[in-house]
């Protein structure tokens, strides 16, 4: 095959080319420039990522009584907490009043 | 309360879900090699300036009943332990025991 017939081989497929792209609504790009459709063309899948975990929330008491404060419940750590510092307090553990720490009264000497 | 890993995985979850469309914008910029180069490089630094956990790659699945983030089967989101304890169990619909 001579080198002219090929070339004619090439431009009639280059024309075919440029003919489908218009029918079928392809962009015609015979240079291959990379224009970033392919970005485009990929799916989302925010929703589906985000969906791998069951979605429960665990209890939280403080909002239980910020809705129902009429119930009266009681957080056993927060009173357990309380009850620690009045005891302490009663054995004079408690924290010092202000200007008789330690950095005060090391100031002073 | 699930582990802090599991915590730490969800975060990343949510980033990536919230800010995908916005980063697959600026992916499109960066790719395309027909607009100017200006803009290319503002993209690049605009997806440079996402958080970490926007990336899709900060992801990883992880067992959903231990929180182990090895060996953990994708169909059923458990560890190969805790799919085997499960399977043994009958909580596995269709699964069961081989032997030959």
């Amino acid at each position: 095959m001579s080198a002219a017939a090929s070339s004619t081989i090439a431009t009639k497929l280059e024309v075919l080319n440029r003919i489908s792209c218009a029918i079928f609504g392809n962009l015609y790009n015979p240079q291959r420039i990379r224009t970033g459709n392919k970005i485009l063309r990929q799916r989302l899948v925010g929703p589906a990522i985000n969906s791998y975990y069951p979605n429960v929330r665990p209890i939280n008491l403080r909002e239980i009584t910020n809705m129902a404060p009429e119930l009266n419940l009681i957080d056993q750590a927060e009173k357990a907490r309380l009850d620690d510092i009045a005891e302490r307090k009663k054995r004079g553990k408690g924290p010092p009043k202000k200007g008789h720490g330690r950095r005060s009264t090391n100031k002073k000497k | 309360m699930p582990r802090a890993r599991v915590i730490r995985d969800m975060k990343a979850r949510a980033t990536v879900a919230s800010t995908e469309v916005v980063r697959q914008a600026f992916r499109y910029l960066t790719h395309n090699t027909t607009l100017p180069a200006k803009v290319r490089a503002q993209a690049q630094l605009q997806l440079n300036a996402f958080p970490r956990d926007a990336r899709p790659t900060a992801i990883h699945n992880r067992c959903l009943e231990t929180g182990r983030g090895r060996g953990v089967l994708r169909a059923f989101r458990l560890c190969r332990f805790q799919f085997r304890l499960k399977a043994l169990e009958g909580e596995l619909p269709g699964i069961k025991k081989a032997t030959w």
